[in-house]
């Protein structure tokens, strides 16, 4: 059996994802956690989760639900783990979020509410984990945008056990000397490698497909992208390898992760070198939105990449690490991701609606679902507010950063609406809208047709 | 040891009026085990692509300048990894193509549209030969779905996905 099918939960995946982003930037709106806060705060903490795995994580494994199969031309296996999983993730990170609202004192929760959470969300993590990896491992030999997604999971099952260790502790459900090593020191590389592996490394792989695809750009494996797979894929190894280091109360730390940075730097080069020449040699002159959004993710990663070497050279990492992750969340994989969205709901929804009308009727085209002019400017203004945002925090200009995330949660809010209106078919002209044939899509849960797929 | 490409001009044929088809399927008739086959016209032989690429031939094209082409088609040697259709497969049973698709140049999802528009306007058991520059994933399914055969495979460059589509018996519906 070859080819995709439409993944029947990917967009009810979108719609709890967009959720979160939309809680989490209501909070940065009214000054809850970072920069009101302290970095290490419990409110922080509680925000930094809101992105990273309610918004960003359910975002990623939403879009891998659909594009495993697209990466290795084959249907994804065991599709029934979707919806446990999700079911399991949302509560899990709803728990972890008030479990760590709890930490702060501002509501009474008991203490096992943290690990419960954490226990709920690995769960999740590990059902659609492995349909992933049982569809990669039959897949095998893996092309390299495949092999990306693959070091992007391992990353994530380092991450949610260094997580579910410091939920664990916090709950108080653990005191091995261990354990509470792990917690004071394994924070940053549980940071580093949901951001920088997991995320921002499946990222990597999956875009290589998604701008060659849509650009009609040459796709063949080069030797830089592969570069690209080393350096980054050793980048994270070294920074996994301290874990080792930490149980055993060895030191040589830093004898690991300076090679990493110099590696995850030199992995960016190859890969923003690799994404300028897949744009300039596309066939297709005029490119549409998602991909033209897409350029300020890429600068975005560029001008974060310049900040860390910036910060590390001039040993001011602690003052700027909040800038820092901000850019890469918001500027970079938040960008990525909404501009992707653009482009992915109104494909989804096309061959949803019309697949079974194709070649017998007259169907819109995907572009139709969209009205690019109109969603162009809310990604223009989306941008503008990371970029006054990061300046904001760089200088501790706390009301212009909630002022910035006023205007940020206002351009997404009309993007949501946007996504919503592609779902809706609203724009499509209503001659054209419903043939015989086509299917009106839910908004976000799979029609009967879905349901009955094998 | 390599043969050189057999060289063809059929500019002067053009120029005369002529249609040098025929010419061209005698020279490549002609054509050692192996060698290639280098093509000049006077305009991009866009047609001859698809008919080149039934015969096992992959194509580079080259601008010369003043309107005029080159371009060389290069016999496929070993080419692998056949995806074809689920159920039982004879591709020796199939008849020629009845229809061509040159559909390289068109933008994602146009392929898949177009595609299953010829294919509706075929009677079952003719089959269809189509060129894409992606292996078109989302297609296959669909179909699947209409009850049609399917083989396909990338050229010997990797840019070119070839499918042959043999057409189903009518009355397959949805959700069938």
């Amino acid at each position: 059996m070859f080819g995709a099918t439409l993944s029947r939960w990917t967009m009810s995946y979108f719609a709890a994802a967009l959720a979160f982003l939309l809680i989490g930037e209501t909070m940065m709106v009214l000054g809850y956690g970072y920069p009101a806060a302290a970095i290490e705060a419990p409110e922080t903490l509680a925000l930094v989760h809101t992105i990273a795995l309610g918004w960003l994580s359910l975002l990623m494994a939403g879009a891998l639900l659909q594009f495993v199969p697209v990466l290795v031309g084959r249907p994804l296996c065991c599709t029934h783990l979707a919806l446990p999983a999700l079911v399991l993730l949302v509560a899990g990170i709803g728990g972890l979020v008030l479990g760590f609202v709890g930490l702060s004192g501002s509501i009474d929760l008991p203490p096992i509410v943290l690990p419960v959470a954490a226990a709920l969300t690995i769960a999740g993590f590990a059902l659609i984990g492995a349909a992933f990896a049982v569809t990669l491992w039959r897949a095998r030999p893996l092309p390299l945008t495949a092999r990306f997604v693959v070091v992007g999971l391992g990353a994530l099952v380092v991450t949610v056990l260094l997580g579910g260790n410091y939920a664990f502790v916090r709950g108080g459900l653990a005191e091995a000397d261990a354990a509470i090593a792990l917690t004071l020191e394994g924070v940053s590389l549980h940071a580093v490698l949901g951001l920088g592996g997991w995320l921002t490394f499946t990222t990597m792989g999956v875009s290589y497909r998604l701008l060659t695809m849509f650009m009609l750009s040459p796709d063949a494996e080069r030797r830089s992208s592969r570069v690209v797979w080393l350096s980054g894929s050793g980048a994270l190894g070294l920074v996994a390898g301290v874990v080792p280091l930490i149980l055993a109360g060895s030191p040589g730390r830093l004898a690991l992760l300076v090679p990493a940075a110099c590696l995850g730097v030199l992995a960016v080069v190859f890969y923003a070198s690799d994404i300028f020449r897949i744009y300039r040699e596309r066939r297709r002159r005029e490119i549409e939105l998602n991909t033209r959004a897409s350029i300020g993710a890429f600068g975005a990663l560029a001008a974060a990449t310049v900040l860390f070497v910036g910060l590390l050279v001039t040993d001011r990492m602690e003052q700027g690490i909040g800038s820092l992750v901000y850019l890469v969340a918001f500027g970079w994989l938040t960008g990525m991701g909404l501009a992707q969205l653009y482009k992915i709901i109104p494909f989804m929804t096309w061959l949803e609606c019309y697949g079974p009308a194709l070649g017998r009727t007259p169907t819109p085209r995907v572009q139709d679902l969209v009205v690019e002019r109109r969603a162009f400017g809310w990604f223009r203004a989306f941008y503008a507010s990371v970029l006054i945002a990061t300046l904001s925090l760089s200088v501790g200009a706390q009301p212009l950063f909630r002022l910035a995330s006023l205007c940020q949660l206002v351009a997404i809010l009309v993007l949501v609406l946007e996504f919503t209106r592609a779902r809706r078919l609203s724009n499509v002209p209503a001659s054209l809208r419903l043939p015989t044939g086509a299917q009106r899509p839910h908004l976000f849960l799979p029609s009967f047709q879905l349901w009955r797929q094998p | 040891m390599t043969i050189e490409p057999h060289e063809l001009d059929v500019r002067p044929i053009l120029r005369g009026g002529g249609d040098p088809f025929q010419v061209i399927m005698n020279a490549v008739d002609n054509l050692a085990p192996g060698q290639a086959l280098r093509l000049i016209a006077s305009f991009r032989p866009v047609p001859l692509f698809s008919v080149m690429a039934g015969r096992g031939f992959s194509h580079q094209e080259e601008a010369l300048g003043n309107g005029d082409w080159a371009v060389l088609f290069t016999p496929e040697g070993q080419v692998d990894d056949v995806r074809m259709s689920a159920g039982d497969m004879d591709l020796n049973g199939w008849t020629d193509p009845v229809r061509q698709l040159d559909l390289t140049e068109l933008d994602p999802p146009e392929p898949m549209v177009r595609i299953l528009a010829a294919v509706e306007k075929m009677e079952a058991g003719e089959v269809l030969f189509a060129l894409l520059s992606r292996e078109p994933l989302f297609l296959y399914p669909e179909l699947a779905k209409r009850g049609h055969r399917w083989a396909g495979n990338f050229d010997v460059t990797g840019e070119v996905y070839r499918i042959l589509i043999r057409v189903g018996k009518p009355g397959h519906h949805v959700g069938a």
